[in-house]
C-alpha cells in the first residue's frame, strides 16, 4: 500500500511523456473543467449580491455596495446564534442516526438469504423516499397526536397516564425530526451500499465459512472492511452538509411553542430575506453555509489522509 | 455562439454514450433508443431557441393556433390558482367576442417575490401581471406600463373606481400602474356572508340557549361552557371540545388580531387607527388584549380550551371543525368554511346544527364592532398590470375593458343562460342543483368556465339592478344554500345574511386598510425590521402566555420580550403612513 | 464444539434479523399503504381523519382528477425524454469524470477531485443561475433539464470510490497488452461498474423524474416543454387555492381536496419508479464475480 502511494507520487511528476500518454484523460478533464466553471462557478458571481442592497430592477451590476452590513446584521442578531445552533444539532443527529440505520440495514439485508424475500424487503425499504415531506409529516402528526398510536400504546400500557403532547415540548423536537429522517431515507440511503456489497468477491466469504467464521466475524472481517471506501466517502461527503439540517422537515412540524429548537437557518432565511424581498440576506446566509461547510470537509478530508482512509480530494 | 459550442459538446456527449453504451451487452436496445430520442430533441431545441430570443416576450403570438384575429396574451399572477384547459369553452366564447384570449399562469412552488424576482432579473414579462406583495419590484423595475393616458379611453375601467380611489393607485412618479381586481361593489351591496374574522359559534349552541344576546367575550366563554357541561359529548360519545385555537404559521392570526376587533376597530390587521386623533395604536398591548389573553388563560386552565391548540397543523384542526365537536372559534370564513360545510352536509351534521354563525363580540358590552366593514375593501399595494413586454398595449386595456362589460361578466360568473344558469320570468337568475355541482367540480371548470378571476371584476348588483354580480350573492342562491339551523338562527336574531349577525354597518375610515402598508415593509427600515421580530416573538409567546400557569408572570415576561423588538419604531412608520393616507 | 457454537449464534441471528427485517418492513410500508388508502378515499370524508390502511368510502375520483391534469401528454412525453436523456448524458459523464479521477496516475487527481467537491457546497443563488442560464440560451428550452446538473460530485465520488475498488492490476495488464485508456475505460473498468452504474442511473433518474421546480423557473412562458410532475404541483397549488379562498365558499361538495390529490399524485408518480427498479435491482441484489485477482 504504501509503495504504491510513492510511486504514484513519483510518477504524477509533469512530464511531457506523461501528458501525452494522459492526452484523452486530459481532454477529457478539460472538456468537463470548462463545464464545471460555467454551471457550477460562473453563478457564484452572484455572491457580490451579499455585499449589495441587491434590487431586482439595478440588477448585479448596478445596485448598491452596502459592504458587509447583511452579515453583520446576521451576526449580531441573537436568533441567528439560535438557528446556527439548531441547524447543527439537527444535522449532527440525523447524519449520525441515518448514517449508521443505512449501513445496518444494507449489511442485515445482505445476510437474508431467501432471495425473494431480499428483493421484497428493498423494494419496500426505499419508497417511502417517494413520499413528499407533506406526507410524512401528516402521518406523524397524526400518530403522536393526542389520540395517535404511540399516545395509546404508551396509556395502554401504563406507561403514562396522560397523553404526551409531544409537539409543545421542544425536547422532543430533534428526536421527531431525525426519526423522520431514518424512517423516509433509510432503505434509500442503503442502496449505495448495497452496490458496494456486491462487489465483494464471493470467494473471501466461502474462505471464511471454511475457516469456520460465524455471520458476524462474516460481517466484521469481510462485509465492513470491504465496504468502508464507501462509508468514508459518504461520511466525508455529509460532514460538509450539517448546516442544510432541513427546511421542510423543521417547517412542517414546527409551532410556536417549539420555535427556540425548530428553526434552521434555511428558515430564517425565508423569514428575514426572501419573504421580505430582500435577496442579499439569503445569499448572505448562503455563503456563510457553504464557507463552514467548506472548511469542515478540508478539516475532515485532512483527518481522513493522516488516518491513511478514503479521501475526497 | 456560446449556445451552439455548448450544443456542440453535448451532442459529442451523446455520440459517446451511444459509443460506450455498445459494450453493455444488454443495453445496446436502450441506448439506441434513447440516441434517436435525444437527435429528434435537440432539433426541436434548435428551432425553437432562436424563435425566443427574437422574440422575446410574446412567443405566444408567434405559435398560435392561428384560429384568425385572436390575439393571445400571457399573464403571470403571483398566487396560487388553477389553470384552464386550452380549449376551455367559455374562453373560447369570449375569445370570439373579444378577439383576446389570455394564457394564465399561477404561483407554483415560490413566494411572490421569488417569482417576480427571476421574472424582473430575466427581463422578460408576460403581457399581464399581477406580482402579489411583490407587486413594487415590477414598479421599481420598470416593468409596467403607466395606465394615466388609457383610463379615460375605456369607459368600463374607468368607472371601476371614482377619481378619488384611482388617485390612490398613483406611484411616487404620479403614474398609476396597475388596478386591483377584487372587493369592488357596483350599485346596492349584495353581500350575504361574512367571510372575514369573527368569533364563530355552532347554530345549536344558540339554539340551545335560547338565542341569547351575546356581546362580550365573557358571554360567549360563559355559554360554550355551559353547553359543553350539559352535552359532554357528541352522539358518537367523542367529546366536545368548547374551543379551539389555531396558530399554524401565518395562520396564528387567529390567536393574534381578536384584540382590535375587541376594542371595536376593524381589521388594519396590523395596528388600530384612532378616528378621532388619527392615531396609530399598537394593539398588542392594550387593556383589552391583556384581558383577552388573561380570559384565553383562564379557559385554558378550566379545560375548556382544546388543549392541542398551539400545536395542531392546518389540516388537524380543519379535521377537528370537520367532526362538529368544536364548538367556537375565532377565525375567518374563508379560512375554514369550504372544506368544513362541505362535510357537515356530507355527515348531515349540517341538519343538526354544527354551522358556525358569527358573532361581533367586543370586551365590554354596549361598543360599537367592526368586525365586518361594509363597502369593499380597496388594498391599492398590488393589482393588474400590464407589462412593456406588452406588444399591443391598446388591446390589453381594450380586453380588461371588454371584460367589465356586463355581457362578458355574466360570462365569466355566471356562465352561459341555459347551461350554467336559468333565467326566470322575472329576469331572475338562479342555478338548478345540477348547475351548482357542476360550478364547483374541477373538471367541469377546468373544460368550461373561465372567469378570469384576477381580473378585475365586480361584486354587488348588476347593470340589469335585479341580479347579483355573482352567483354566490343573489339572495336566492344563498338562503337556498343555508342549513335549517342556521336559518332558524338567523330568524330568531331577525336578520337574512352573516353580516347581519354582527350587526355593525360602519364603514371603515379612508385609511382602511393598514395592513396594505405592514405588508410592503421589508428589512431595509427599522420599522420592517420592528414589524417582523415583532411577529417572531408573538408566534413564541401568545401560544406561552395562554398555557403557564401564572398569567400575570407570563405576560410581564411576555410585554419584556416584546418591548425589546421596539415596537415603537415600526408604530412610527405606521404613522407616517396614515398621515399620508389622510392628507391624500 | 466450535461448529455447534457457531450454528448457535448463526441461528440468534437469523432470527434477530427476521424480526428485524419484518419491523422494518411493516413501519417503512405503513405511509405507503396510508398514502393509497386516502387516495382512494373520498376527499371530503378523509377531511374527517381516521384512514389508515383501508379507504373508508372508496373512491377512483382522486385519480381521475389527476388524470384530467392539463398537459399530461405532453409533460409525460417531456418527463420521459428528459429521464432517458438526463440519464444516459449523467451516467455517461460522471463515469467518464470518475474514471479520470480515479486513475492514480492521474496528474491532476487531486485538483480535478476537490473543483468538484467544492461545487456541492457553494451555490450562487436562484437569480444568478437564472441569469446564467439565460445567457446560455437554455431558458425556454429542453435542454435546461438535462445540460445543467449533469455532472455532479456526489456521484462522481460514488462512482470513484467503486472504481478505485477494482483491482489495479487490471489497468495495469491492459496496458502492457498496449491499449488505452478509451478501452481500458470501456472494455474493462465499465464492465465491471454494472451495480454502481445501476445505483447512478437509478439516482439520476428518479431526479430527472421528479423535478419540476426547473420547468416552473426556466419554462414558465413555454407549456410545450412543461413536464409531468411541474403539471402535478400547480394542480395541488391550485386545489390548495381553492380550498382557503372566498370562490369555493360554495354549498356543494368540492369532492377533490388538497390532501386527497396529493396522495393520488404521489402514487401516481412513484408507480413507473417502482416498475422500473427490479430491471434495477438484480444489479444490487446478487452479488458480481469479479474477474482477475484482486490485491
Amino acid at each position: 500500500m504504501a509503495r504504491s502511494a510513492e510511486t504514484a507520487a513519483k510518477d504524477k511528476k509533469i512530464t511531457w511523456k506523461e501528458i501525452k500518454r494522459q492526452k484523452v484523460l486530459l481532454i477529457w478533464s478539460a472538456i468537463i473543467v470548462v463545464y464545471g466553471f460555467i454551471f457550477y462557478y460562473l453563478p457564484l458571481g452572484g455572491w457580490i449580491m451579499a455585499f449589495q442592497n441587491y434590487k431586482p430592477k439595478d440588477g448585479l451590476l448596478h445596485s448598491k455596495f452596502i459592504g458587509l452590513d447583511k452579515f453583520k446584521f446576521l451576526f449580531t442578531d441573537g436568533t441567528f446564534i439560535q438557528v446556527v445552533r439548531n441547524t447543527v444539532a439537527m444535522g449532527v443527529i440525523n447524519l449520525v442516526v441515518t448514517f449508521v440505520m443505512a449501513i445496518v440495514f444494507a449489511i442485515l439485508l445482505n445476510e437474508v438469504k431467501n432471495n425473494f424475500g431480499k428483493k421484497s424487503v428493498q423494494t419496500i425499504s426505499y419508497l417511502p423516499h417517494f413520499l413528499s415531506w407533506i406526507i410524512v409529516t401528516g402521518i406523524l402528526h397524526d400518530a403522536l397526536s393526542g389520540t395517535g398510536i404511540i399516545n395509546e400504546l404508551l396509556m395502554r400500557f401504563h406507561f403514562i397516564d396522560q397523553p404526551i403532547n409531544f409537539f409543545a415540548h421542544p425536547g422532543y423536537f430533534w428526536p421527531i425530526v431525525a426519526f423522520a429522517n431514518v424512517w423516509k431515507e433509510t432503505g434509500w440511503n442503503a442502496i449505495i451500499y448495497l452496490a458496494a456489497i456486491t462487489a465483494i468477491d464471493p470467494s473471501l466469504y466461502e474462505a471464511a465459512s471454511m475457516d469456520g467464521a460465524g455471520r458476524w466475524a462474516k460481517i466484521k472481517h469481510i462485509t465492513l472492511p470491504s465496504i468502508r471506501p464507501t462509508i468514508m466517502i459518504l461520511l466525508l461527503m455529509n460532514v460538509g452538509n450539517v448546516l442544510n439540517a432541513g427546511f421542510e422537515i423543521q417547517y412542517l412540524l414546527g409551532n410556536g411553542l417549539v420555535k427556540s429548537v425548530s428553526e434552521t437557518i434555511d428558515i430564517y432565511v425565508l423569514k428575514w430575506g426572501i419573504s421580505q424581498n430582500d435577496f442579499s440576506l439569503g445569499t448572505a446566509a448562503g455563503i456563510f453555509k457553504s464557507v463552514v461547510s467548506i472548511i469542515l470537509i478540508v478539516i475532515a478530508n485532512q483527518l481522513a489522509k493522516r488516518a491513511g482512509e478514503e479521501r475526497l480530494f | 455562439m456560446k449556445k451552439r459550442r455548448i450544443m456542440a459538446v453535448f451532442m459529442t456527449a451523446a455520440l459517446a454514450a451511444s459509443v460506450l453504451g455498445g459494450c453493455g451487452g444488454s443495453t445496446d436496445s436502450n441506448s439506441s433508443a434513447d440516441n434517436s430520442n435525444s437527435a429528434d430533441n435537440s432539433n426541436s431545441a434548435d428551432n425553437s431557441v432562436p424563435a425566443i430570443s427574437e422574440n422575446s416576450g410574446n412567443e405566444d403570438n408567434s405559435s398560435s393556433n392561428g384560429s384568425g384575429d385572436i390575439i393571445e396574451f400571457t399573464a403571470f399572477f403571483a398566487t396560487p390558482g388553477a389553470e384552464i384547459n386550452d380549449d376551455n369553452e367559455i374562453q373560447q366564447l369570449i375569445a370570439e367576442k373579444t378577439n383576446v384570449k389570455v394564457k394564465e399562469t399561477w404561483l407554483t412552488g415560490q413566494t411572490a417575490s421569488e417569482a417576480v424576482g427571476t421574472i424582473v432579473a430575466g427581463g422578460e414579462y408576460p403581457d399581464f401581471i399581477d406580482g402579489g406583495d411583490a407587486m413594487a419590484a415590477l414598479y421599481d423595475a420598470g416593468a409596467l406600463v403607466a395606465w394615466d393616458d388609457y383610463i379615460d379611453k375605456y369607459p368600463n375601467i374607468k368607472e371601476f373606481y371614482t377619481d378619488e380611489e384611482w388617485d390612490k393607485f398613483r406611484q411616487e412618479d404620479g403614474h398609476i400602474y396597475w388596478m386591483n381586481a377584487f372587493q369592488n361593489i357596483y350599485g346596492e351591496d349584495k353581500t350575504t356572508t361574512h367571510n372575514d374574522e369573527a368569533f364563530w359559534v355552532q347554530a345549536r349552541v344558540l339554539e340551545w340557549a335560547n338565542y341569547p344576546k351575546i356581546q362580550t367575550l365573557d358571554q360567549y366563554f360563559e355559554l360554550l361552557d355551559s353547553y359543553a357541561e350539559a352535552n359532554p359529548t357528541m352522539e358518537d360519545g367523542t367529546a366536545i371540545i368548547p374551543y379551539t385555537v389555531l396558530c399554524e404559521d401565518w395562520r396564528y392570526f387567529c390567536i393574534e388580531n381578536a384584540p382590535q376587533f375587541l376594542d371595536g376597530y376593524p381589521n388594519d390587521g396590523s395596528c388600530i387607527v384612532d378616528p378621532e386623533t388619527l392615531t396609530v395604536i399598537d394593539y398588542n398591548t392594550t387593556d383589552t388584549a391583556y384581558r383577552y389573553f388573561k380570559k384565553l388563560n383562564e379557559e385554558y386552565h378550566a379545560g375548556n380550551i382544546d388543549p392541542e391548540s398551539f400545536t395542531q397543523t392546518y389540516d388537524e384542526y380543519i379535521a377537528k371543525l370537520s367532526t362538529g365537536r368544536v364548538l367556537g372559534m375565532c377565525d375567518q370564513w374563508w379560512d375554514f368554511s369550504a372544506t368544513v360545510n362541505d362535510v357537515f352536509k356530507q355527515q348531515g351534521l349540517d341538519k343538526k346544527g354544527c354551522n358556525y354563525v358569527p358573532l361581533g363580540l367586543t370586551i365590554d358590552e354596549g361598543m360599537e364592532n367592526q368586525w365586518y366593514t361594509s363597502g369593499g375593501t380597496l388594498n391599492v399595494s398590488s393589482g393588474l398590470g400590464i407589462s412593456v413586454s406588452c406588444k399591443n398595449v391598446d388591446a390589453a386595456f381594450k380586453f380588461v375593458d371588454d371584460l367589465l362589460s356586463q355581457e362578458i361578466h355574466n360570462l365569466r360568473y355566471w356562465g352561459v343562460e341555459g347551461v350554467d344558469y336559468q333565467v326566470d320570468e322575472n329576469g331572475l337568475f338562479y342555478r338548478t342543483e345540477e348547475q351548482r355541482m357542476n360550478a364547483s367540480d374541477t373538471a367541469y371548470k377546468a373544460s368550461h368556465i373561465c372567469s378570469y378571476s384576477y381580473f378585475p371584476n365586480w361584486l354587488g348588483t348588476s347593470r340589469d339592478g335585479i341580479n347579483a354580480m355573482q352567483p354566490t350573492e343573489q339572495p336566492f342562491e344563498f338562503m337556498d344554500s343555508l342549513a335549517e339551523p342556521v336559518v332558524k338562527c338567523f330568524e330568531a336574531y331577525g336578520v337574512s345574511t352573516y353580516p347581519g349577525m354582527l350587526g355593525s354597518v360602519n364603514k371603515a375610515g379612508k385609511w382602511y386598510p393598514m395592513y396594505s402598508f405592514s405588508n410592503t415593509m421589508t428589512t431595509a427600515t427599522p420599522g420592517g425590521v420592528a414589524w417582523t421580530k415583532m411577529g417572531e416573538v408573538k408566534h413564541e409567546w401568545l401560544p406561552k402566555i395562554v398555557m403557564m400557569d401564572n398569567f400575570d408572570d407570563a405576560w410581564e415576561q411576555y410585554m419584556e420580550v416584546y418591548s425589546a423588538c421596539k415596537p415603537e419604531d415600526f408604530i412610527s412608520e405606521m404613522q407616517a403612513e396614515l398621515d399620508r393616507r389622510v392628507a391624500q | 464444539m466450535n461448529k455447534k457454537k457457531t450454528s448457535a449464534a448463526d441461528k440468534a441471528f437469523t432470527i434477530f434479523n427476521t424480526i428485524f427485517m419484518v419491523a422494518f418492513v411493516v413501519i417503512t410500508l405503513y405511509p405507503v399503504l396510508n398514502t393509497l388508502a386516502i387516495s382512494l378515499n373520498d376527499g371530503i370524508d378523509t377531511v374527517r381523519g381516521g384512514i389508515y390502511l383501508f379507504p373508508r368510502k372508496f373512491t377512483l375520483k382522486n385519480y381521475q382528477t389527476v388524470l384530467q391534469t392539463q398537459n399530461l401528454k405532453i409533460g409525460a412525453y417531456i418527463t420521459v425524454a428528459r429521464t432517458i436523456i438526463g440519464t444516459l448524458l449523467a451516467l455517461v459523464l460522471n463515469a467518464i469524470l470518475a474514471f479520470i479521477v480515479s486513475r492514480k496516475k492521474f496528474l491532476f487527481k487531486s485538483q480535478l477531485s476537490l473543483f468538484w467537491v467544492i461545487t456541492m457546497y457553494v451555490n450562487g443563488g436562484m437569480i444568478p443561475t437564472f441569469l446564467v442560464y439565460k445567457g446560455l440560451g437554455l431558458t425556454n428550452s429542453f435542454w435546461v433539464y438535462v445540460i445543467p446538473g449533469m455532472i455532479s460530485a456526489f456521484n462522481m465520488l460514488v462512482l470513484r470510490t467503486y472504481m478505485q475498488g477494482l483491482p489495479d492490476s487490471l489497468e495495469e495488464s491492459a496496458q502492457l497488452d498496449g491499449a488505452g485508456y478509451t478501452v481500458i475505460f470501456t472494455k474493462i473498468i465499465s464492465p465491471l461498474c454494472k451495480p454502481v452504474y445501476a445505483t447512478i442511473a437509478l439516482f439520476v433518474a428518479v431526479y430527472q423524474w421528479n423535478s419540476w421546480f426547473d420547468a416552473m423557473l426556466y419554462n414558465r412562458m413555454s407549456s410545450q416543454y412543461t413536464t409531468l410532475q411541474y403539471e402535478l404541483m400547480k394542480l395541488l397549488s391550485s386545489v390548495m387555492q381553492q380550498s382557503g379562498s372566498a370562490d369555493a365558499a360554495k354549498n356543494t361538495a368540492a369532492a377533490v381536496t388538497p390532501a386527497s390529490v396529493r396522495a393520488a399524485a404521489t402514487i401516481a408518480t412513484m408507480l413507473p419508479i417502482v416498475c422500473l427498479y427490479p430491471f434495477l435491482q438484480r444489479y444490487f441484489v446478487t452479488g458480481l464475480t469479479i474477474g482477475g485477482v484482486k490485491e
